[in-house]
């Protein structure tokens, strides 16, 4: 049987119990119980992410790092908008989750890993654009492409919850009769 | 082989749910499913498990085949 713990912290995920439990069951109104809002914040999620990676072309040092910090600051909370629209189900475990939503999050994961193979060509060619001849021999990753490691990470954090909210059809009503 | 483009399932879960006078809250508690599973399963946006079909026919007190059907029902 399953450990009725609240508490219990599922290492591998990152969340708890009670954490998922209130996501799953949280019956309050909300526009991303929708698909066109819960879409939008894909799309505005991908883009800050995108414009995080190009932000290194800015040429001012101190523009750059303000660019940097606010595109780091909105890619978080639509992070954790995402996770919530999706009520926790990218993230997590079995044992929480009845059939469709494991059914679901399995199919999500497998388009977020065949689109971040895909993505991750144009983060390779970008480090390959802007490194100075010679740095990739070295031990040293410069300074400058910050942005561009943390829009990657970003990325492969958030794409299982882009493509669940994606693809997620309007969330039906709990009492319906 | 490939697999098939997944045929429709018919259902009429929702017919009777009402029916007995449940919400979707409380056939998802009865079968140990999420409600929206059971809002999905009344759209024929996902298809259950033998498993899940049975518990539900169960709950709502039909056969299976009174419940979900690869053509469309013909209401009387």
């Amino acid at each position: 049987m399953n450990d009725r713990k609240p508490r219990r912290f599922y290492w591998f995920e990152g969340v708890t119990r009670d954490e998922i439990e209130r996501g799953l069951n949280d019956t309050r109104p909300s526009a991303l119980r929708r698909q066109a809002p819960r879409r939008q914040l894909v799309v505005a999620t991908a883009f800050m992410t995108a414009a995080l990676a190009v932000s290194i072309f800015i040429p001012q040092v101190k523009l750059q790092s303000y660019v940097e910090i606010a595109l780091l600051a909105g890619i978080l909370i639509a992070y954790f908008m995402l996770r919530k629209s999706v009520r926790l189900v990218s993230d997590a475990p079995d044992e929480l989750l009845d059939e469709r939503q494991i059914a679901v999050r399995n199919a999500a994961y497998t388009v977020a890993y065949r689109a971040l193979s895909a993505i991750s060509f144009p983060y390779m060619a970008l480090v390959l654009l802007i490194a100075p001849e010679g740095a990739l021999s070295g031990y040293a990753i410069p300074g400058t492409w910050s942005s561009v490691l943390l829009s990657y990470l970003m990325c492969c954090a958030s794409l299982p919850a882009m493509v669940l909210a994606w693809r997620l059809p309007d969330e039906p009503a709990p009492m319906a009769h | 082989m490939g697999r098939q483009k997944e045929e429709p399932l018919f259902n009429r879960i929702e017919q009777a749910r009402a029916a007995r006078g449940l919400s979707r809250q409380q056939l998802a508690d009865a079968v140990g499913v999420h409600y929206q599973t059971i809002g999905y399963l009344e759209r024929g946006e996902y298809s259950p498990s033998l498993s899940l079909a049975l518990r539900m026919a169960q709950a709502l007190q039909l056969d299976v085949q009174a419940l979900f059907s690869i053509q469309p029902f013909h209401e009387d």
